[in-house]
């Protein structure tokens, strides 16, 4: 069984590393082995990624919804528990239940969505974790694992191509 | 007979700005900018200090002390009685909600509009709305009088059987403050995050801890990316509505009653408008600060910066006019007497003066300043006229609510407010705004680093003919 190493390979723009990932697909890297960290986002299409996955938007979906019925509860649901009859108009009236639903709906929407930001990136993590601070400077980081037997082979490829650096990751407190 | 054109007066070389005029065409290696960015934060004199202490201790005696004392003795040593129950403690809430909207306005809808020169300032503004929320919550607090109470808003059940009335509009307010003061802040920490872990790689001691703390991790994988730029995705679209919705529900907290003044079906855009008015005004005024005191700010917040703002001053200033226009015809076309009253009483009473000062201020002032190019880009000019646009915006909530409610349907009641506790009250809310944003200059990367670069790395120049012209590749 051959035993994989991660590697760090570090590269001043999004040209080289976008070179670097083809070579690294070349010489048998798996897709799911690669990870790109960057100081900007940078589009998968620039570096031949495929797109990144997120279930953001279905979370904050979702909020959106529970935040409705929250809405509609308290503007529908309660007024029972306590009825004020105010200038003709009825216990639940239907024009400013929209003005409710509308806040507890878009509530619940963006809540959502900065939980699911925070849950679908593993937020927050004080482990040690392999990066590099050059990275938040502008450099393009690619993280990927390689055979152990081949590691030379593969930083002598990506140095060709423009790599600043290519060592073994190290995982260190951020 | 031939017509030959005649040659232009002056070469085109002469007509053409240098492309590095634009700071998206001017870009510089991003440690560089991360350097100057840190430096700026670091980097205090003694006034820096000086003004912080004088601001604290302003703060410490008329927001802490003069609160004190409203909540020991009660209203009474306010202005606030018989008709006018409102006061200056309204005007203030009004006037920084309106501010709080230009942070999302600028962030958000010039986000969704893709307008490239919002880059370097929208973080700038976002921190006026989370810190001019704070303000209106202040001033909303005051108001209370037994403010510990404050609790009974909320749908709570109790022992005491008492429930929220979501009939009346100070309920909709309580929701939709609440809503937008959560939910702006949450969209100005997002993309504060990357900043956060850039100011983590780069310091040392309490300042490693603190930013460690905030940055929460991130590294920058391409997993991270997609998520920060997902959620903020959805909050400019979804703050822009919540961000109407707030200052119209503001403007129901008067148009829904029956006052004569008041009861207008327009209030809604005009408030909405106001708003912006207000807001974008106290941007210049902020972009013109920070780029006289922070150390290397000249390079992010250039004359093309201010020229945005300007052009956005005014348009907003003419909606603005459309409005108030719209506003004071009906009513004074429509001859109903209590409404003919207000009106007179406001632009011929004994405060007709505030009345002409708000109309210089927020239709003359802009108007005449801000249809120069070259005038907009001058930053004092544009801070001078911002700062006259907030006191017209401020007088304008102050002849609506305490001027506006002095003639009522009853005129046994009518009588002159005047403030008393509500003005050093007022300095207090002010003062702690200035702190507020001092402190946070010193803390927070006001410069949204990573925006700026990406704007840069999308922005290139092509030569058309014998022209370099700006062009811009879709990157987000």
């Amino acid at each position: 069984m051959t035993q994989s190493t991660l590697l760090l390979a570090v590269f001043k723009d999004i040209e080289p590393a976008a070179h670097g990932i083809e070579k690294l697909h070349e010489l048998g890297v798996q897709e799911s082995d690669i990870n790109v960290i960057s100081g900007i986002p940078v589009p998968g299409r620039f570096l031949g990624r495929p797109r990144a996955l997120t279930n953001v938007s279905r979370i904050a979906m979702s909020g959106a919804i529970l935040g409705m019925l929250f809405g509609i509860f308290l503007i529908y649901g309660t007024p029972y528990l306590y009825p004020l009859h105010v200038g003709g108009q009825p216990v639940f009236p239907i024009p400013m239940g929209w003005i409710v639903t509308f806040e507890m709906t878009m509530l619940g929407l963006m809540g959502f969505a900065f939980i699911a930001m925070f849950v679908d990136s593993g937020f927050p993590s004080y482990t040690p974790m392999e990066y590099v601070p050059e990275i938040s400077d502008g450099k393009i980081g690619v993280l990927f694992d390689c055979p152990g037997v081949d590691q030379k082979k593969f930083v002598d490829e990506l140095i060709k191509l423009g790599a600043e650096s290519v060592a073994p990751a190290e995982a260190r407190h951020l | 007979m031939t017509s030959i054109a005649k040659p232009f007066a002056r070469p085109h070389a002469e007509e053409h700005e240098d492309p590095r005029e634009h700071l998206m065409h001017d870009p510089l290696p991003r440690g560089q900018m991360n350097e100057m960015v840190m430096e700026a934060m670091h980097a205090t004199s003694w006034k820096f200090w000086a003004v912080t202490t004088f601001l604290t201790l302003l703060v410490i005696y008329c927001v802490g002390y003069e609160w004190y004392v409203l909540i020991m003795q009660g209203q009474g040593v306010a202005g606030v009685t018989r008709p006018d129950y409102w006061g200056v403690f309204l005007v203030n809430t009004v006037f920084w909600i309106g501010i709080s909207h230009a942070g999302t306005f600028i962030s958000a809808i010039l986000r969704v509009l893709k307008v490239e020169s919002r880059r370097p300032f929208t973080r700038a503004a976002e921190l006026m709305t989370t810190f001019g929320l704070i303000q209106a919550g202040f001033s909303i607090f005051m108001h209370m009088g037994r403010v510990w109470l404050s609790y009974w808003m909320l749908p709570i059940p109790n022992e005491r059987r008492l429930w929220p009335d979501f009939h009346s509009p100070l309920m909709w307010d309580l929701l939709a403050i609440t809503t937008y003061v959560l939910c702006s802040t949450m969209y100005l920490f997002l993309p504060l995050i990357p900043d956060l872990a850039m100011a983590r790689d780069r310091s040392t001691g309490w300042r490693k801890i603190f930013y460690r703390a905030l940055a929460l991790g991130f590294r920058g994988t391409e997993g991270e990316w997609k998520n920060l730029t997902t959620a903020m995705n959805i909050f400019a679209f979804a703050i822009i509505p919540v961000m109407f919705s707030v200052h119209t529900i503001v403007s129901w907290d008067f148009a829904m009653a029956t006052r004569p003044g008041w009861s207008s079906t327009v209030f809604g855009p005009y408030f909405v408008v106001g708003a912006l008015h207000s807001g974008m005004a106290a941007v210049a005024i902020v972009l013109f600060i920070l780029r006289s005191t922070m150390k290397h700010y000249k390079y992010f917040i250039r004359p093309e910066h201010f020229n945005t703002i300007g052009m956005l001053m005014l348009m907003v200033s003419m909606a603005w006019a459309y409005f108030y226009f719209n506003d004071y015809l009906v009513p004074w076309y429509g001859g109903d007497k209590w409404d003919k009253l207000v009106q007179e009483y406001t632009e011929k009473g004994p405060l007709a003066y505030l009345w002409f000062t708000m109309l210089i201020c927020n239709i003359a002032v802009p108007w005449l300043l801000l249809w120069n190019k070259k005038w907009r880009q001058t930053p004092w000019l544009l801070a001078i006229a911002g700062l006259l646009i907030n006191v017209g915006m401020w007088l304008e909530r102050y002849l609506i609510i305490p001027v506006g409610v002095t003639i009522t349907r009853n005129p046994f009641t009518w009588r002159q407010y005047y403030p008393r506790i509500e003005i050093p009250m007022t300095v207090g809310v002010f003062a702690f705004f200035l702190l507020l944003y001092m402190l946070a200059s010193r803390l927070i990367p006001l410069i949204p680093v990573w925006e700026v670069q990406e704007g840069q790395e999308s922005h290139t120049l092509r030569k058309i003919g014998k022209a370099s012209v700006p062009a811009i590749s879709e990157l987000e």
